[in-house]
């Protein structure tokens, strides 16, 4: 799904943020992207969202190496990709209902599925209420769900999410984390960059931890029992 | 139940909503410079039908001019002689005879005129007067004279024909004074051009600048649209549809009152040719290119916007 090779990253002529950078996602994997503030979790997922392009090192995505490919297959490639921004990243004139539906517009699906789907999903994360509103007169949870909802509506098959659980309760947390596990056993394949141990504890899954500039992968019991499995 | 178009009607303007392919992500139509770039495009959309208009009327004039003046021809005998004696009246008579008698026989002409003491009247009156003693003043003999075709030959025999006659006869065929007024008239059309041509870079370059600023108002959405996969024409028709709309209500507020304009000169002047002018020209031809206008402006705008959004959207990764 991902495989990254000496992948290095720096910003203009600062030093390297991320440098050798090696590491391979199998498909419908499920990674928690961890290490301290300014590690370098969100770069390293901008180069997974193919918003930046890495300063050396090969990245290879669904299996095709993103150097060679062309501007019309990135479209589709990003189309399958669904990202939760650390800081939401909504459009502000844009209705929470809107913003969500934005994917499926992108895609050009029927308007009245759009519909459907937005309104469900809307109500799953108990948004039902805000449909109409606009960005700025939600709460910061709010606007998370929101923007965790853009980012799943498409059914990606890469998932990517930037601290989803920052400005929630655990409650709503769990039940988001929950959705994203559903998500998953569908076959996305998932990446959650976050601090918060309580949810990397209750769930389980593999850790991809970013230290001094490098990355370290730790599996746990679970995700190495799902690996024997043959899940993945 | 909604209904489909009220959207249209109301101050978003289909923000959002999809209609078909109709639908804005941006909040274009709600930036600031929209109400003067549309003006911007009406006053250029005026100035183009002026001179537009401008360029028609010389264009009809030059053809008025030259067909009246083609194929025509005045021969003068002078009221002197070439030793400085006047002629008297017999005498003159006898040469316009003999004129008249070897332009009978050339089979170019096609009409020859003697002008009587009355029409030679008429054509001074304005210079000397109603009753100006006429017969006190020595006046040149004058034929007025109509050709079949103005072939060089032909009119060359012509000329030497008259010319054993008497040696002093001019032969006037106004083509000096066409060449030169034609000249004027041809810089004149080549100013109007040189304007037109002024205006649509002016729109263009006005036009590109709105957008540029508008796509950097807009830099963050239009990033995000692209990361979530939009493409290129996704983004490009939204911007596109609304330099369109823009275009095309300056342009059509632009022409219109050059329209209104016009209409009002010719109801002032009256189509008085006092001044030599024909009256403005409104064939069907050249209403069509007029209306045409707003067309080509709408079609300026939506390219220029197309290009100047594929630019910046090449430039992300
Ligand atoms: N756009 C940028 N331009 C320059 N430097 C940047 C930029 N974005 C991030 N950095 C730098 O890269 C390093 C890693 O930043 P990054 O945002 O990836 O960290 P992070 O792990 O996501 O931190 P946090 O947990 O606080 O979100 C930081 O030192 C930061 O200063
Ligand atoms: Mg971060």
């Amino acid at each position: 799904m991902i495989k990254f090779e000496f992948v290095g990253l720096r910003y203009g002529v600062g030093p390297e943020v991320l440098s050798d950078i090696n590491f391979t996602l199998e498909p419908g994997s499920f990674h928690f992207l961890t290490g301290a503030s300014g590690a370098g979790k969100t770069s390293l997922l901008s180069l997974m969202y193919l918003g930046r392009k890495p300063t050396r090192g090969l990245v290879s995505m669904f299996g095709q190496s993103i150097n060679k490919l062309e501007r019309k297959q990135l479209w589709s490639l990003r189309q399958r990709i669904g990202v939760v921004f650390q800081d939401f990243r909504l459009l502000p004139h844009l209705s929470a209902f809107d913003n969500v539906a934005l994917p499926l517009r992108i895609m050009g699906r029927p308007e009245k599925e759009t519909r459907n789907n937005v309104g469900e999903l809307l109500e799953w994360v108990g948004l039902g209420d805000y449909k109409n509103a606009l960005p700025l007169t939600l709460s910061g949870g709010q606007q998370q769900r929101v923007a965790i909802a853009r980012a799943v509506i498409g059914r990606p098959k890469l998932l990517l999410a930037d601290e989803p659980t920052g400005n929630l309760d655990d409650e709503i947390g769990f039940r988001l984390m929950n959705l994203f596990e559903q998500l998953n056993r569908m076959g996305t394949t998932i990446v959650i960059a976050t601090h918060n141990h309580a949810i990397m504890e209750k769930f389980g899954h593999s850790r991809l931890i970013l230290e001094m500039g490098g990355l370290r992968v730790e599996e746990t019991r679970s995700s190495l029992r799902r690996k024997i499995e043959g899940v993945y | 139940m909604k209904i489909p178009f009220r959207d249209f009607f109301t101050k978003d303007r289909r923000l959002g909503v999809a209609i078909g392919r109709g639908r804005y992500d941006l909040p274009l139509n709600k930036d600031e410079g929209t109400n003067f770039l549309r003006l911007l495009i009406a006053l250029m959309s005026f100035l183009a039908a002026m001179a537009l208009v401008g360029s028609f009327t010389l264009d009809s004039m030059t053809q008025r001019w030259s067909s009246g003046l083609e194929n025509k021809l005045t021969i003068e005998i002078p009221a002197e002689k070439e030793n400085g004696d006047l002629r008297n009246k017999d005498d003159m008579a006898s040469l316009l005879k003999q004129v008249e008698a070897v332009l009978r026989n050339e089979p170019i002409v096609k009409s020859a005129d003697v002008l009587d003491d009355q029409d030679i009247q008429n054509l001074v009156e304005p210079w000397l007067g109603k009753d100006a003693p006429l017969q006190d003043i020595p006046l040149p003999g004058l034929i007025s004279v109509e050709l079949n075709s103005s072939e060089p030959a032909a009119m060359e025999k012509m000329t030497a024909d008259i010319k054993v006659v008497d040696s002093g006869i001019v032969i006037d065929t106004h083509e000096a004074w066409l060449q030169s007024l034609l000249k004027m008239i041809g810089s004149l059309r080549f100013a109007a051009f040189v304007v037109v041509i002024i205006i649509a870079a002016t729109t263009v370059t006005a036009i590109a600048g709105a957008i540029r600023s508008r796509i950097a108002v807009h830099k963050a959405d239009v990033e995000l649209l692209h990361l979530m996969g939009a493409n290129d024409e996704y983004i490009v028709r939204q911007f596109q549809r609304h330099a369109l709309t823009i275009a095309l209500q300056g342009s059509l507020l632009g022409t219109l009152t050059a329209a209104a304009v016009l209409f009002t000169i010719k109801l002032v002047s009256g189509g008085d040719t006092a001044l030599m002018l024909p009256a403005l020209s409104a064939s069907a031809v050249h209403t069509v290119a007029v209306a045409a206008l707003p067309l080509v402006a709408c079609g300026i705008a939506a390219l220029t916007a197309r290009f100047t959004v594929l630019r910046s959207l090449s430039l992300m990764p």
